[in-house]
C-alpha cells in the first residue's frame, strides 16, 4: 500500500471519529432528556444515574394531572397559530412588494424586533395593554409574538420572490393583470414552498418565545414555555415530570424542524447565507 | 395620450405596492417604533412604589451611573457575550469542517445535528438543570468516573459563567457550523486543487486559504450570534435567575427584574435603551469588520 493511501485512509477515520463525537456531544443531552422522562421516579434521581430501566410513562400522567398541561398547550398552540397567521398574513405581501420594487426599508425596519432585547418592548407594551386592560388576553400575546413571525416571514420569504424571473410578471402585467392579482395568481403559487418553510420556521420561533408571554399572560393564557418555570418550582424532586414536560414542550418544533432541515439554513439566517 | 396613459398606471402600481407594504409597516410602528418612542420617554419619568408617575429628568441616567448592579450586568453581560461568541464560533468553524468532509449527510443526520436549537432555549436550560445537579446530575458522575473532582456548575457564583456560556454553546454550536458550512460550500473548488498542487499541508491550506475566504460568513454567523448573546434572557432566567446572588445577572435580567419585579418602568427603561445601543453598536462594529475581510 501507498504511503498517500494509508494516510488517506487514516484522515477518513480521523474524521469519522470527529462526526461521531460530535454527534454524540449533541445528542447525549437530549437523550438524557427523553430517557429520564420515561424512567420511574426512584430511579429518575438514583446516583449513580442508571440507563437501564423498565420504562413507564407514570410522568407524563403524573405531569397531566398535577397541572394544567393540556389547557396550557392549547394556549400555546392559538398563540403560535394566531401569531404565525397574522405574520404570514402581513408579511407575504410585504416581501413580494419589497422584492418587485427593491424599496428595502420596510423589510429592515421588521429586522429591528430581531435585533433589540425584548424587554424593550415589553416595558412600553405592559403600560399600554394595561392601560386598556389587555393584559392576560390571547390578543395582546398573538400581536407581540407577531413581532417575532413578521421578520421570518418577509426575510425568508425575499429570496424566494427574487428567484421568480421578472418577464413572468412583466407578461402579466401584459395581459392587465393588477399588482395584487399578479402577487396571489402568479407569485404566490411560484414560492408555496418558501411559504411552507417562512410558515413552519415562524411557528418554531413563536412557540419557543419565553419573554412576553411571561409577562403578558394570565393563568389562564400562560403558554407552555412560560409555564415551564412553574414545573420547575415544583420541587427539584420532581424530575421525571420535569423532563416529561420538556420533551413534550421541545417535541413540535423539533418534528417540525426536521420536515424542513433542508431549507432551514437559509432561512434562519434572514438571507444572509444562500444555503 | 399613452404617455399619460403610463404614467397612471404606473402611479397606480406604487399605491398598491404600497397598499402591500402597509399592513406590515403600519403593525411595526405601532408595535414596534412606537413603543420604543414611549420609551425614551419613560426612561425621563419616575415611579413610585405607588405606581405615581412623575417627570424625572436625567434622574435614571445618573442613576445608572453610580448603580454598582448595572456595572455588574454590564461585566457579566460581556464576559458571557465574548465567552459563549468564541467557543461557538471555534467548535462552529470546527464542526463544519468536519461536516463538509463528511460530504453527503442524511437528511435524519442534519435533522439530528439542528435539533439543539430548534428546541425552546427554556428546554435546553430544563434538561442541563437536571444534568448539572450538584449532588445527583449526570455530568458530575461523569467526572467522577474520570477520577475528577465533581462541580457545583450553575451553583457555583464562579463557574456560573462559563456554565450558562457551555449550556448556550451546546444549543447554538450547530447553528453556526451550518452557516460556516454554507460558506465552505460556496468555496470555488479551484483555490484547494492550486494548493494540493503546491504541495501544501491541509493546516497550511486552512490556515491560509480557507480560513481567510470564510471570514466573511464567520462573521455573518458572529453578528447574528451576538444579537442574541448580548440580550441574553431565557437559559438563565429559567436555571439561575440571575444567582447565585448576582453571578449571572445579565443587564437584560437586571432591566426584566427592575421593571416587572420592582415595578420601576423608568429605570428599567433607562437600562434597556442603554443595552439596546450596546447591541446595535456591536451589528455596526462586526458590518464594519465585514466589509474589511469581504472579498
Amino acid at each position: 500500500m501507498t504511503d498517500a493511501a494509508t494516510t488517506d485512509r487514516w484522515i477518513r477515520w480521523l474524521n469519522t471519529a470527529q462526526l461521531v463525537l460530535a454527534g454524540v456531544l449533541i445528542m447525549a443531552p437530549t437523550v438524557w432528556m427523553v430517557l429520564s422522562s420515561f424512567k420511574p421516579s426512584f430511579e429518575v434521581t438514583a446516583y449513580p444515574p442508571t440507563l437501564i430501566f423498565s420504562p413507564t410513562l407514570d410522568n407524563y400522567v403524573e405531569l397531566t394531572r398535577t397541572t394544567p398541561f393540556l389547557s396550557y398547550a392549547l394556549n400555546s398552540l392559538i398563540v403560535t397559530v394566531g401569531s404565525t397567521a397574522l405574520g404570514l398574513m402581513f408579511g407575504i405581501p410585504a416581501a413580494f412588494a419589497v422584492s418587485w420594487t427593491r424599496i428595502s426599508w420596510p423589510a429592515i425596519l421588521t429586522l429591528a424586533a430581531r435585533m433589540a432585547p425584548g424587554t424593550l418592548f415589553l416595558l412600553p407594551w405592559y403600560v399600554m395593554f394595561r392601560q386598556v386592560g389587555m393584559i392576560g388576553s390571547y390578543t395582546a400575546l398573538i400581536l407581540s409574538h407577531a413581532v417575532i413571525t413578521l421578520p421570518i416571514v418577509i426575510w425568508v420569504l425575499l429570496p424566494s420572490f427574487d428567484g421568480i424571473p421578472r418577464s413572468v410578471f412583466e407578461a402579466a402585467q401584459v395581459d392587465g393583470c393588477s399588482v395584487t392579482r399578479i402577487l396571489w395568481r402568479i407569485a404566490l403559487p411560484l414560492v408555496a414552498s418558501g411559504v411552507a418553510v417562512s410558515a413552519i420556521l415562524a411557528f418554531v420561533f413563536s412557540w419557543n418565545y419565553f419573554l412576553f408571554a411571561l409577562v403578558l399572560s394570565n393563568g389562564d393564557t400562560k403558554t407552555l414555555i412560560a409555564a415551564a418555570f412553574n414545573f420547575i418550582g415544583e420541587g427539584s424532586t420532581q424530575w421525571g415530570a420535569l423532563m416529561a414536560a420538556a420533551t413534550l414542550i421541545a417535541l413540535p418544533p423539533l418534528v417540525l424542524a426536521a420536515l424542513v432541515q433542508r431549507w432551514l439554513v437559509s432561512g434562519l439566517t434572514l438571507g444572509a447565507v444562500k444555503g | 395620450m399613452s404617455d399619460t396613459a403610463a404614467t397612471l398606471t404606473q402611479d397606480r402600481q406604487k399605491l398598491e405596492m404600497a397598499a402591500l407594504s402597509a399592513p406590515a409597516v403600519i403593525f411595526t410602528v405601532a408595535m414596534i417604533a412606537f413603543p420604543v418612542v414611549y420609551t425614551i420617554w419613560l426612561g425621563f419619568q419616575n415611579f413610585s412604589s405607588t405606581g405615581k408617575q412623575s417627570f424625572a429628568g436625567l434622574a435614571n441616567y445618573s442613576k445608572l451611573v453610580s448603580d454598582y448592579e448595572f456595572w455588574h450586568g454590564l461585566w457579566v453581560t460581556i464576559a458571557l457575550y465574548v465567552l459563549s461568541l468564541v467557543l461557538q464560533l471555534v467548535f462552529g468553524v470546527w464542526l463544519a469542517l468536519v461536516l463538509f468532509h463528511a460530504k453527503r449527510l442524511p437528511g435524519i443526520v442534519r435533522s439530528l445535528f439542528i435539533s439543539p436549537f430548534m428546541m425552546p432555549p427554556v428546554v435546553a436550560g430544563m434538561m442541563w438543570l437536571v444534568i448539572l445537579d450538584p449532588s445527583l446530575g449526570a455530568a458530575n458522575y461523569i467526572l467522577q468516573s474520570f477520577g475528577l473532582p465533581p462541580s457545583d456548575w450553575l451553583a457555583s457564583p464562579s463557574l456560573v459563567i462559563p456554565t450558562v456560556a457551555l449550556i448556550d454553546s451546546w444549543q447554538w454550536t450547530p447553528y453556526v457550523a451550518l452557516i460556516v458550512l454554507g460558506g465552505l460550500q460556496s468555496l470555488p473548488p479551484s483555490v484547494y486543487e492550486a494548493a494540493q498542487i503546491d504541495g501544501a499541508s491541509p493546516f497550511r491550506t486552512f490556515r491560509r486559504i480557507t480560513l481567510p475566504l470564510l471570514l466573511p460568513t464567520i462573521v455573518t454567523a458572529a453578528i447574528l450570534r451576538s444579537v442574541d448573546l448580548l440580550r441574553f434572557f431565557d437559559i438563565i432566567y429559567i436555571t439561575t435567575q440571575g444567582g447565585p446572588g448576582n453571578a449571572s445577572n445579565t443587564l437584560n435580567i437586571y432591566g426584566f427584574r427592575v421593571g416587572f419585579e420592582f415595578f420601576n418602568i423608568g429605570y428599567a427603561s433607562a437600562l434597556m435603551l442603554t443595552l439596546t445601543a450596546i447591541v446595535f453598536g456591536a451589528v455596526l462594529a462586526f458590518n464594519r469588520l465585514r466589509g474589511a475581510v469581504a472579498w
